[in-house]
Order: C-alpha cells, then sequence, then structure tokens
C-alpha cells in the first residue's frame, strides 16, 4: 500500500551510531504549524508508535476542523477529516464496522472540549475502543487565538481582552477529569511534550493506549498539554515557560485512570 | 462595520463561535459591546450562539450574531425556530467556498439559497447582500429595522472579500441612521383594545398579514413561545384551522409588504438592450465592467441587487424594461440567484457569468457583455 513513497534512507557515518531519524511513517514534507508549537512533537510520537508497533497498515485517523486539520499531510496512514466537533462520531463508525482495525481521533480543545463536548462524552460512554488524542493549548489557534472552554482564568486571548473572567466567561473546563468518572474510560492520561523527559513520558502513554486498544475494553484518552506561541504571543521559550508555570498547575500531569489500578 | 452598525442600531447582545472569515465581528463585538451598553458572549458552538441570542432577543434586546457556512449549517434548526416563534433577530452570514469545510479563506457566493431555503415549508427569510464596508454598516441597521418590524430573522449575507478586505470608510460622513426599535406593548405600556382580544394569546392578529406585538418573555402577562406549530395563543397544536393560519401568517407578514422592504442600487440607461444584475462582492467588478463597456460605446444597465430575498420584484420588472438579455454576475458555480430571479424576468435571454475559487473580473464579464446577443 505504501511502497511507491519514497522511504528515508539515513545512514550513519563510518563509526557513528544513528539514534535519530524520521520515522517512516511521517511523510518527509515541511510542516506547517508555527515554529514551537506542540502538535509537530505529539505527530511524530504517534506515528513513531506505529511505526514500532507496525500498525501503519491497519491504522486509521479522524483528524478535525482546526489548526490539526492538515494532519493527513503529515500522518502517513489513511485520515479522515471530521466536521467540527465530530471526530469521535465518525470514528465511531469506522471501529464499528472495523473492529480490527486501530482508530484514533486527534483534537484540539475547542473542538473536543467545545463544539464537540456531546460528542465526546457520548463516545466515551459507549466506551468506543479508540483512541482519543487531546491537544490542549487552552485557546483557538487556527482562528487568530480566541478564548477556548480550556482557557485558564485571567488569560488574556482575542476575546478575552482583560483576560477571562469567571463571572462572565465562566471556569476552564476539566474535561479530562470529567471522562475519567465514565465507566466506559478505560485508560485516561495527561501528558506534556515541552520537554524531552515530558516527551519520553508521553510515548510510554501513546504506547500504552495504541496497546490498550486491541484489549477492546474502552476509550483510551489522552490529554497533551500544549502551547500555542502564536496564539498566546510569545516566543517558544516563553510558551513553554508559561505552560509550566500556569498550565500545569490547573492540568496537572499523571494517569487519571489505568487498567487495573482503578 | 457590521458590528459597528449593530451597535448603533442598538444591538445590546452579540453572541459568537470563532470561524473565518465571520471571526472579526465577533471579535469587534466583544471589543466594542460591554463598553457601550451591550453584552458580548463567547459561546462553545454556533448551535448556542445563536439560542444564546433567540434568549436574549425574546426578552426584548436585539441581538445578533456571526458565523460562515459550516457555523451556518448548525444554525439552521435555531433559525427556524426563531421564525417560527416570531423573535427578531439578524444573523451575519459571511461567505466562504464550501460544501462542507471548504475554504475558510477563500471567498465565494454559494450559500444564497443555503440561507434562504433553510426552513421546512420554504418561508422566506429576507437577506440583505453589502458590496462593500460601509453597506456593512448601512444594511446591518437596516436588518435590524426589518428584524424588529417583521418580528423574524433577517440574514446579512457578506463573504470573505468584503470581511477581510481592509477598506477606508469614511466615519463623519456615514449616515446617522437609526433603527426602528422593536414595536412593543410588552411589559411597558398596555395593549389597549389588543388586551382585552388577546387574553393570553402571544401571537395575536386579526388578519393573517399582521404582526403580532411583541411581549417579552419574563414580562407582566403570560407569554407561550413554542417552535412546534401552535394556535395564536402558543399552544402547541396540529393542524387546526388557527394553526394554520399562523403558519400562514409567518409567510404573509412579510409578503403582504414586500414592495416596503427593497434595497437596489440602479444605474440604468433607457436605451440599454442589456442589463448586468449582481450583488455583494461581484457587483463591484459587473459595476466596473458596465462603466468600462459604455465607453466603448454598449448600451448596459446595471441593476446591483442589496435586498436579495424577498426578491425586487417591482424593480427587476422596471430593469427590464425594453432589454434584450440580462446577464446575471455571481461567484458560483451555477448561477443561484440567477435561477430564482429567472422566472420573473419573462422571454428575456438570461445568462449567467459564474466562477468559484476566484473572484469574477471585470474583463470576463465585459467579455459577456460585449458578445453577441
Amino acid at each position: 500500500m505504501f511502497e511507491d513513497r519514497k522511504m528515508e534512507t539515513m545512514t550513519a557515518p563510518a563509526g557513528m551510531e544513528l539514534v535519530y531519524r524520521r520515522p517512516s511513517t511521517l511523510v518527509d514534507t515541511p510542516m506547517h504549524y508555527c515554529p514551537g508549537c506542540s502538535h509537530g512533537v505529539v505527530h511524530r510520537l504517534i506515528m513513531e508508535v506505529v511505526e514500532e508497533t507496525g500498525i501503519q497498515e491497519k491504522t486509521i485517523g479522524v483528524a478535525p476542523v482546526g489548526c490539526s486539520v492538515f494532519a493527513y499531510n503529515y500522518l502517513d496512514v489513511d485520515m479522515q477529516e471530521a466536521p467540527h466537533g465530530r471526530a469521535t462520531a465518525v470514528a465511531t463508525g469506522i471501529k464499528r464496522v472495523h473492529p480490527d482495525k486501530i482508530v484514533f481521533t486527534y483534537q484540539g480543545d475547542g473542538d473536543l472540549a467545545a463544539i464537540g463536548t456531546g460528542e465526546t462524552i457520548h463516545t466515551v460512554n459507549r466506551g468506543e475502543s479508540i483512541v482519543v488524542v487531546f491537544i490542549n493549548n487552552a485557546i483557538y489557534g487556527m482562528t487568530g487565538g480566541q478564548m477556548a472552554p480550556t482557557t485558564l482564568l485571567g488569560m488574556v486571548t482575542s476575546t478575552t481582552p482583560f483576560g477571562r473572567e469567571q463571572p462572565v466567561m465562566g471556569y476552564p473546563l476539566k474535561i479530562t477529569e470529567l471522562i475519567a468518572h465514565l465507566p466506559g474510560a478505560y485508560f485516561v492520561t495527561r501528558q506534556a511534550v515541552h520537554t524531552t523527559a515530558h516527551v519520553r513520558k508521553a510515548k510510554k502513554a501513546l504506547q500504552a493506549a495504541f496497546e490498550y486498544q486491541g484489549h477492546n475494553k474502552g476509550t483510551c484518552f489522552l490529554e497533551f498539554v500544549s502551547n500555542c506561541p502564536s496564539g498566546w504571543k510569545m516566543t517558544p521559550l516563553e510558551a513553554n515557560d508559561w505552560l509550566e508555570k500556569n498550565m500545569l498547575p490547573m492540568y496537572p500531569l499523571g494517569d487519571l485512570k489505568v487498567p487495573g489500578r482503578n | 462595520m457590521m458590528a459597528e452598525g449593530a451597535i448603533q442600531a442598538g444591538c445590546a447582545f452579540f453572541a459568537g463561535y470563532p470561524i473565518t472569515p465571520a471571526t472579526g465581528i465577533f471579535k469587534a463585538m466583544i471589543d466594542e459591546l460591554p463598553s457601550r451598553k451591550g453584552l458580548a458572549l463567547s459561546a462553545p458552538d454556533e448551535i448556542s450562539a445563536i439560542a444564546y441570542c433567540i434568549g436574549a432577543s425574546m426578552r426584548g434586546f436585539k441581538s445578533m450574531t456571526a458565523t460562515s457556512g459550516p457555523g451556518w449549517a448548525l444554525m439552521t434548526e435555531s433559525v427556524q425556530y426563531a421564525l417560527m416563534t416570531e423573535t427578531p433577530l439578524v444573523i451575519a452570514l459571511v461567505q466562504r467556498l464550501g460544501p462542507s469545510t471548504g475554504g475558510a479563506t477563500q471567498g465565494s457566493q454559494g450559500d444564497v439559497l443555503l440561507a434562504e431555503y433553510c426552513t421546512s415549508g420554504g418561508y422566506t427569510i429576507p437577506i440583505l447582500c453589502p458590496t462593500n464596508a460601509r453597506e456593512c454598516f448601512e444594511l446591518t441597521i437596516l436588518a435590524f429595522t426589518w428584524a424588529e418590524i417583521l418580528r423574524m430573522p433577517v440574514i446579512v449575507l457578506s463573504d470573505k472579500e468584503i470581511a477581510m478586505t481592509t477598506e477606508s470608510v469614511d466615519y463623519e460622513s456615514l449616515p446617522q441612521m437609526t433603527s426602528q426599535d422593536r414595536p412593543k406593548n410588552s411589559a411597558f405600556v398596555e395593549f389597549g383594545e389588543y388586551d382585552k382580544e388577546r387574553k393570553n394569546g402571544t401571537y395575536y392578529f386579526h388578519a393573517l398579514h399582521e404582526i403580532p406585538i411583541f411581549s417579552p418573555v419574563g414580562g407582566s402577562r403570560k407569554v407561550t413561545a413554542t417552535g412546534s406549530a401552535h394556535d395564536k395563543a402558543g399552544t402547541l397544536q396540529k393542524n387546526s384551522p388557527e394553526t394554520i393560519d399562523v403558519l400562514a401568517h409567518l409567510e404573509e407578514k412579510l409578503l403582504w409588504r414586500a414592495d416596503d422592504f427593497v434595497a437596489v442600487k440602479q444605474d440604468l440607461d433607457p436605451a440599454a438592450e442589456t442589463l448586468v444584475i449582481s450583488y455583494g462582492i461581484s457587483s463591484r467588478a459587473a459595476q466596473d465592467a458596465v462603466r468600462q463597456s459604455r465607453k466603448s460605446g454598449a448600451k448596459v444597465s446595471m441593476l446591483t441587487i442589496q435586498s436579495l430575498f424577498p426578491v425586487p420584484r417591482k424593480k427587476l420588472r422596471q430593469a427590464t424594461e425594453g432589454v434584450k438579455r440580462v446577464i446575471v454576475v455571481e461567484e458560483n458555480l451555477r448561477g443561484l440567484y440567477r435561477s430564482v430571479i429567472e422566472r420573473y424576468l419573462g422571454p428575456i435571454q438570461v445568462r449567467g457569468v459564474n466562477k468559484i475559487g476566484a473572484m469574477i473580473t471585470p474583463a470576463e464579464i465585459r467579455s459577456v457583455i460585449e458578445g453577441a446577443v
């Protein structure tokens, strides 16, 4: 199916060992994401897992509307773009008729926790055996940095010019905590990718999630606390620093539900 | 400019959801409305955004939302609800290339019929279509006036090119337009003779074309509003004669007044053999083309339609007098508005200039104007 793709054939110079290369499951093309954006890292991690577990041929991804709308340009598996918010609903249809396939969705916070809240909750409540990858950067990136449900209190966005005020705009929605309570949730975890150590942990979580999908015991839900340097109006380094200081206290990292443990 | 027009018209409530190319209106309302005695809210989706607006409007506040094609698709349920409950509402629909998610930053005039025919039953919904930034201001005020008088949703149909192009507007020269306030007895004035007959009738009218006087929910009298088929009291009914009257009234109240709800720009040549009809962004290219063709001696008239619906039939008839052929210019695949007005043009030859994926150029229109009849 993928033979016609030009695979990267990088070799190490004599006497040196090749320790890092682009996974063959990631298309060799420049990404459109802004410098420092977490999307590129998470794309790569998913595709490393797909490559290492040899499931490229049977993996189907569903991407939504938002910055990740172009995910199909980079992830070298069958991809379907869903209408805004409907990714898990479309994924449900795919998985129900192809229980043998590995199905994942890749959604932002606006998509998953605002316009798609109903789909998200009901998909997990039904315990659909899919992997949900949830990128939470607390903002609508593609449309120019508007307030999202996950925007922190006091955070300035283009639609909260004086900071998010609870009496008018409500509280940041911790949908992952909400999801973890549902019996249909099999594995729920919150990760980040802003440092090397976090990237390593995040990959382990993704490996587990894709493996768990084979158990057919429920939904694997992975939140990635992410940055949006453009939307936050910061440099990538400032954004990662701000994420550490502001996002993580509100969205603490770690497993919320692990098979056999809760 | 739409936001500015809305605020001048007395809009006090706005709710939106980010969507290119309508986000600018959302952002402007968030920035401006709170300091000008209004409330602007972010909604978790378009379904909620329009529903917030309907709630605020039913309470008596002039309300507006803004969206683009994919968001409009989600809003249509509540647009029908606003029509059925006779709730004044202005919706700015900024078109982008469809279908589906389409092209977020690509202009189009493809939502003309999707907007107009979004109701079961095909009820006429007024659509105003600006051609530039200044008209965004003027027509938004007009839209509020129409919505308030008619007690129904009114659409301002813009597109990406108009919404996302920076244009100069001289604020000093803007007309001091005021918008009609909602004719209301409401909580503030008593009904007089209506009062006696009306009893609990939220939607009381004598003749089909009469517009029931507005009473806000939460006011001094009991109000029952429902999107289900209802009698004049607002009580759910299936097909009682009174309910059928109410359903006919929803259309009749606009059609009876249709001649008063017209906005066109005429540039007619009495000797013209050709009439160019256009609207929105395409009419700017069409106007240029007509100017240039006249310089080369062509006898041609131009009709820019700002009020697409109800179809300005009288103006069409006037403009087509003595004309041998009509050219309809619009940026969509097969001439959506042309398919609507063709039936009013009788035996006159009708041609379309259509294109998607890019704006129509004056040269493309000229080649048709100056081509053989």
